[in-house]
């Protein structure tokens, strides 16, 4: 297939395979700045002035040096932090607090050690009213895509890693956010799994079409997933650039590596961050 | 179940044969009135346990022991777990805590008996409080430790702030609440006989004071005897209930961790 669109909005292509309506802000994050109470009187400005429009079902990247606000910027679209300045709105509406729109994925799982692999994929679905045994219908569903069929009984402690965050990724899409916020979800796992869960995060996303806010400390990752590249800096954290990433999806990392725009991509980014330290 | 494995098992036992067997020794050895022989003492058991006033007396502690502790658990996780989660909460009751903390409870037991007399209350309300510290320190570790991510990956399902408290806090913390639960048990039991010797009325502590000034010396070491076995017998009890209810934080050993 040599159909490559030239055109910047990469994600327009896959608009005649989904026969989606023109994209339409999902999330708008419109003059926010948090500032944090350090020890004593002073405070800590971990988000300077940050404004920002993703639009429904784009698959966007945050990358940045440790520190500079990545993760508190998820939260303040989570509802999980309340900004200090400024307002962040999902579908146009104001957020004020933790929603079942907008679904976490943390790099420490949070699983609840409790119950077992079912039980936290049916969690967020039983809280929502739905019946047991449509629940474990769904659920039995879910584990099955994310490669987990026969693991149902299993306890969190009994998980590695990766399956962990299989079980994670499963639970939030289990209650059907329209968003899925995503913190260095890939981050605590070995080179070879994390390459897997890429590959099946990106079959799930093209099957599903959820808004992804991505944050990842990996270039390549960035790059390999999204259809935008967001780099901040710190001190004060702020939105750096804005990259466009126009690669043909369905991306096939083999393929890509091989490709000399994909390769661009990551030198060109990897000398923004760069740039960034050469401040400090 | 290998040899080692019996062994492990039985290792209890030997260690009360053997206990028995030096009690034996010494009081052969030392041969005073006031000190009788293991078997004389074990002996003594069977005509407590059959005389229906002891009976119902053992009976009558346990009852008590039951109602302090089931109410200190009832008051203490809730509490324990609130301050675990909300800092003003913590900020009242802490300082409390410290100041109750070390005072033996059974030291208020004349006060209590002052005001609330020799009866039940007196001793419940003792057990209750004697109960109570340990449970509410241990929630409030268990509920402090809760991960942060956990509860908020539960706010994202929808949960309400007591939703979360109920369903997340509670169990998430239920390891450590039951470690306090068992420190409670035990103490529950010691507190429940002190107040038995304190307030002289009915119960076990009762029947081995009793005795002790009827100078039936067999009689007492008997009910030390049956008090020791059934504070092993509880322990023994709640701590298999204890690990029927956490399994899930016990790896299980017999599980390839391979994936994929
Ligand atoms: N709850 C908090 N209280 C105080 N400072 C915080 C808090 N959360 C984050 N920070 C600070 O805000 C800055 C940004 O943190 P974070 O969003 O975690 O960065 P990143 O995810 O990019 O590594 C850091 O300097 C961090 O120390
Ligand atoms: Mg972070």
């Amino acid at each position: 297939m040599q159909v490559v669109s030239l055109r910047s909005d990469a994600h327009a292509e896959s608009e005649p395979l989904s026969g989606r309506k023109p994209a339409s802000a999902m999330i708008e994050i419109d003059h926010v700045s948090q500032r944090f109470q350090t020890s004593g009187k002073q405070s800590h400005l971990a988000l300077s002035d940050i404004n920002l429009t993703i639009e429904d079902g784009a698959f966007v990247s945050i990358l940045g040096p440790s520190g500079c606000g990545k993760s508190t910027l998820l939260y303040i679209v989570g509802g999980f932090v309340q900004p200090t300045d400024g307002v962040a709105k999902v579908k146009g509406k104001a957020i004020t607090g933790p929603g079942p729109d907008r679904g976490p994925v943390f790099q420490e799982f949070a699983l609840f050690p409790w119950k077992n692999v079912l039980g936290n994929v049916m969690y967020g679905m039983r809280q929502q009213g739905m019946k047991k045994a449509e629940a474990e219908t769904r659920g039995r569903k879910l584990l099955e895509m994310v490669g987990l069929k026969g693991y149902e009984n299993f306890y969190p402690k009994e998980l590695s890693g990766g399956m962990k965050q299989r079980v994670a990724i499963a639970r939030t899409l289990a209650y059907d956010p329209a968003v899925l916020l995503m913190d260095e979800p890939f981050g605590a796992l070995d080179a070879h799994t994390r390459t897997r869960l890429q590959n099946d995060l990106l079959d799930i996303w093209d099957t599903q079409r959820k808004t992804v806010l991505f944050v990842t400390h990996s270039v390549e990752e960035a790059v390999y997933l999204s259809d935008k590249v967001i780099v901040m800096s710190r001190s004060p954290g702020s939105i750096k650039e804005i990259v466009d990433i126009d690669l043909p999806r369905p991306r096939k990392r083999a393929d890509l590596l091989l490709d000399a725009r994909f390769q661009k991509y990551i030198v060109d980014i990897e000398k923004m961050i760069d740039d960034g330290k050469d401040h400090l | 179940m290998t040899v080692r494995g019996v062994l492990k098992t039985l290792s209890p036992l030997f260690a009360c044969i053997g206990l028995l067997c030096v009690w034996q020794i010494a009081s052969l050895r030392l041969d005073t009135e006031s000190f009788p022989t293991a078997l004389e003492s074990i002996k003594a058991i069977p005509s407590i346990l059959g005389d229906k006033g002891s009976l119902l007396n053992i009976l009558d502690s346990i009852r008590r022991m039951a109602i302090g502790l089931v109410l200190a658990v009832m008051f203490a996780i809730p509490l324990g777990l609130l301050m675990g989660r909300i800092k003003a909460v913590a900020a009242f009751f802490n300082p409390l805590m410290m100041i109750i903390y070390p005072v033996p409870k059974a030291a208020l037991m004349p006060i209590i008996m002052l005001w609330m007399g020799v009866g039940d209350v007196s001793k419940i309300l003792v057990i209750f409080l004697g109960v109570s510290l340990p449970i509410i320190y241990h929630a409030f570790q268990g509920s402090k430790a809760v991960e942060e991510k956990m509860l908020w990956s539960g706010a994202a399902m929808g949960m309400s702030a007591p939703m979360r408290m109920l369903r997340i806090v509670l169990p998430a913390a239920l390891p450590e609440i039951l470690t306090g639960c068992r420190t409670g048990l035990v103490l529950a039991l010691i507190t429940m006989i002190t107040s038995e010797m304190i307030a002289r009325q009915s119960g076990a502590g009762n029947i081995l004071f009793n005795s002790l000034d009827m100078a039936q010396y067999d009689t007492v070491f008997a009910m030390i005897l049956i008090i020791g076995a059934m504070g092993i017998i509880f322990d023994a009890a709640f701590e298999k209930l204890r690990l029927s209810l956490v399994r899930w934080s016990q790896p299980r050993d017999d599980m390839p961790l391979s994936f994929t």
